[in-house]
């Protein structure tokens, strides 16, 4: 197919789809969606961090009670956790025999 | 029997014992009615039984066998919520496994889970072993259920963990009770507010046997790997019923006898994170909910560790909530497998299309385990958060904890549901999953959102019903407990997101990821191999020269026997005749100076 060729949008109820799957979910396929859900759920975020803020009433004792402290932490936490999934995954990953080889435990069945 | 003859035997026998017998009868059931009756009654007769206990925290029925007193039945404030939640998941099982039929499988789980709700209620410490091993043995049924060679394979080691814990424990008991002469944990040691838990002094003979016991059960680090190694092999229904009873009766005993005790609080706090690490580069995803698994048991085990009122509460409170959206989210991965045949995330994708209740079931155990607010893991986990947080000395642990939150955002909120029915569309269009298993999920997800939206019920069967009180009323719902809940896992979200539009999240790849028991699955074997090659070189080299001359000697044979040998060559009848004097002659010549 080449480049300037138009794909054809993936229909909202595609033919044997389960009608309550086209109720709850139809919507995630539109093109904005992922967009509109990013910006959305940041506008959450900040809400909550502006809430928190207007709402602390106590002086703050160090990091973790400060506004945000959760957020930044969730981030970076969350992304930590992920990206070492790079090395651990080059460390660790082996193939699917990987046990069933010849000096593995099912090769020695053998 | 009269009624109130029968109603006084219901209210004074474990509940155990009505899903045990239950379980008897399930091989003998010719048809599905009947198999239902059994498989959901057996369990609603036990919750009967359960609801009209007579007294908690006093002896209800006793046996003596070889001079020591058996406590059959004994149920207390916290062993209630246990038992409560393994009638809940026995049922849920049942109606689960309804699609097929297995009458080894069903029958054998239905004793595990009569096993496990008889062992949290007994009251002495033999009762309670018995019932562990029971557990044990029948559980180890559900691995070997899909009779492969792999299944066989596993089972093996399954047990050798198992069998092993259970020798840890009755040694334990053995010391303990020869030292002692104490069976009955009511006896034991002083109770925490009128409660028996904690009642074990580590520093009393035994009591480090058991400990590691019950902790082989719990799946502590550098003895987890039987968990993720099994579950994930299992039936589809094999891992509902494995996910509910093994790990949450060891979290039981171990709050029932350890409560309080510091080390528990690091080992807890390190299975909380560790398994995050290991589930975001799996590619099964029930191998991701085994991790999942260890990680729920980690805030558990941290909270008994603890072992302030509000952090019991908080272990008891999770274990239930626990056991309901993990059965719900091993569920609907079941689904995925019995209409897929594969929970590999690299072979899944778009489900949703097809499969949208298992879907929506799913999303709701994910927002559970994640904690998100109204869902049940908020209101029990942050129990546990709250209470490691006060101490101002559990710093690192309370971090550790807020991080392996995050993680679990990752791995069983995002990743389950992501990986399997939206993501990459894989192009499958299976059936939806059968009735019978909506029906369990369906249940399943009720409670986890009754739980999260009436979290009061749930709260005043808790052990220490004050301190869950004076938590639900001044901090559960306060607005910046809720709000930094909800940044925690906004942001976190948002991060999956920017990692994902980056393409920094790392793709599913199938191959498998080596845990500890690489250790007793190649690296031991390796060792062996390794140390014995130069007693092998030297075998065979005496094997190679004893061969070499036997085949000198074969050919030898060969030579001299073989119809063109040496012996059968002709010869001239001048020959044979000097040659037959000769032999005769050498015979004579013997004869005469012999």
């Amino acid at each position: 197919m080449s480049e300037n060729e138009k794909k054809p949008e993936a229909p909202l109820g595609e033919p044997g789809e389960h009608p309550l799957s086209v109720l709850l979910f139809s919507w995630m396929r539109g093109k904005m969606f992922l967009r509109v859900f990013a910006i959305a759920l940041g506008l959450v975020g900040l809400a909550s961090i502006g809430l928190e803020f207007w709402l602390s009433h106590k002086p703050i004792k160090g990091v973790t009670s400060m506004p945000g402290f959760y957020a930044g932490f969730g981030f970076i936490a969350f992304a930590l956790a992920v990206l070492s999934g790079w090395p651990l995954g080059k460390l660790l990953r082996r193939r699917e025999d990987y046990y069933e080889t010849r000096s593995g435990e099912a090769g020695r069945d053998r | 029997m009269t009624v109130e003859r029968l109603a006084d035997w219901l209210a004074n026998t474990n509940p155990g014992f009505f899903i045990l017998v239950a379980a008897l009868f399930v091989p003998f059931a010719r048809n599905n009615a009947v198999r239902a009756i059994l498989m959901v009654g057996g369990p609603a007769v036990a919750l009967v039984a359960l609801i009209s206990a007579e007294g908690l925290g006093s002896n209800l029925s006793s046996v003596n066998v070889l001079g020591l007193e058996l406590i059959l039945y004994r149920p207390d404030s916290l062993s209630f919520l246990f038992g409560l939640a393994f009638i809940i998941a026995a049922a849920l099982f049942g109606i689960y496994s309804l699609h097929r039929r297995d009458p080894l499988q069903d029958t054998t789980a239905m004793l595990y889970a009569g096993a496990a709700v008889t062992a949290v209620f007994v009251g002495d410490l033999v009762s309670l072993f018995i019932a562990w091993e029971l557990t044990a043995i029948t559980s180890v049924f559900q691995v070997l259920a899909p009779r492969s060679q792999e299944s066989v394979r596993t089972a093996m080691r399954y047990l050798v963990f198992q069998i092993s814990s259970g020798m840890l424990v009755l040694a334990g008991i053995c010391m303990f009770v020869a030292a002692t002469g104490q069976t009955q944990f009511a006896h034991i040691a002083p109770s925490m507010a009128g409660l028996p838990v904690g009642v074990m002094d580590i520093n009393a003979p035994g009591a480090v046997l058991i400990l590691a016991g019950f902790g082989i059960k719990a799946a502590f680090p550098m003895v987890h790997n039987w968990l993720q190694d099994a579950y994930p092999k299992t039936t589809e229904t094999g891992a509902v019923v494995l996910s509910a009873f093994t790990t949450k009766l060891a979290v039981y005993a171990l709050a029932r006898y350890f409560a309080g005790l510091e080390w528990l609080i690091w080992i807890g706090a390190i299975m909380t994170v560790f398994p995050v690490f290991f589930a975001v580069i799996e590619n099964d995803l029930r191998r991701v909910l085994a991790y999942s698994l260890n990680n729920q048991v980690g805030f558990m085990v941290c909270a008994v560790g603890i072992g302030t009122q509000l952090a019991v509460n908080g272990a008891v409170a999770h274990a239930f909530a626990h056991i309901m959206y993990k059965a719900l989210l091993f569920m609907s991965m079941g689904a995925v497998l019995y209409r897929v045949g594969s929970t590999k995330a690299t072979d899944l994708g778009g489900l949703h299309r097809t499969m949208p209740w298992t879907t929506l079931f799913c999303l709701v155990g994910a927002a559970s385990i994640s904690a998100l607010p109204l869902f049940s893991g908020f209101v029990a986990k942050s129990m546990v958060m709250t209470a490691s947080h006060a101490d101002p000395a559990l710093f690192v642990v309370w971090l550790m904890l807020l991080f392996a939150s995050a993680g679990v955002l990752e791995h069983s909120g995002i990743k389950i549901p992501y990986f399997a029915f939206f993501g990459h569309d894989s192009g499958k269009r299976p059936q939806e999953a059968p009735f019978n298993m909506l029906l369990a999920m369906g249940i399943a997800a009720a409670l986890c959102i009754l739980i999260g939206v009436m979290p009061g019920w749930l709260y005043q069967l808790l052990p220490f019903e004050r301190a869950a009180s004076e938590f639900l009323s001044s901090d559960l719902w306060t607005a910046p407990h809720v709000l930094q809940q909800v940044q925690l896992l906004v942001f976190a979200t948002l991060a999956f997101m920017l990692l994902q539009w980056r393409q920094l999240y790392p793709a599913e790849q199938p191959g498998v990821i080596i845990d500890v028991e690489w250790l007793w699955r190649r690296g031991w074997p390796d060792l062996v191999s390794a140390t014995g090659r130069p007693f092998r070189h030297a075998t065979r080299a005496v094997g190679a020269s004893a061969d070499a001359a036997g085949n000198w000697v074969s050919r030898l044979a060969r030579q001299v026997f073989a119809p063109e040998g040496w012996v059968s060559v002709k010869v001239p009848l001048s020959v044979t005749a000097v040659a037959s004097l000769a032999i005769l002659g050498l015979v004579l010549a013997i004869s005469l100076f012999a």
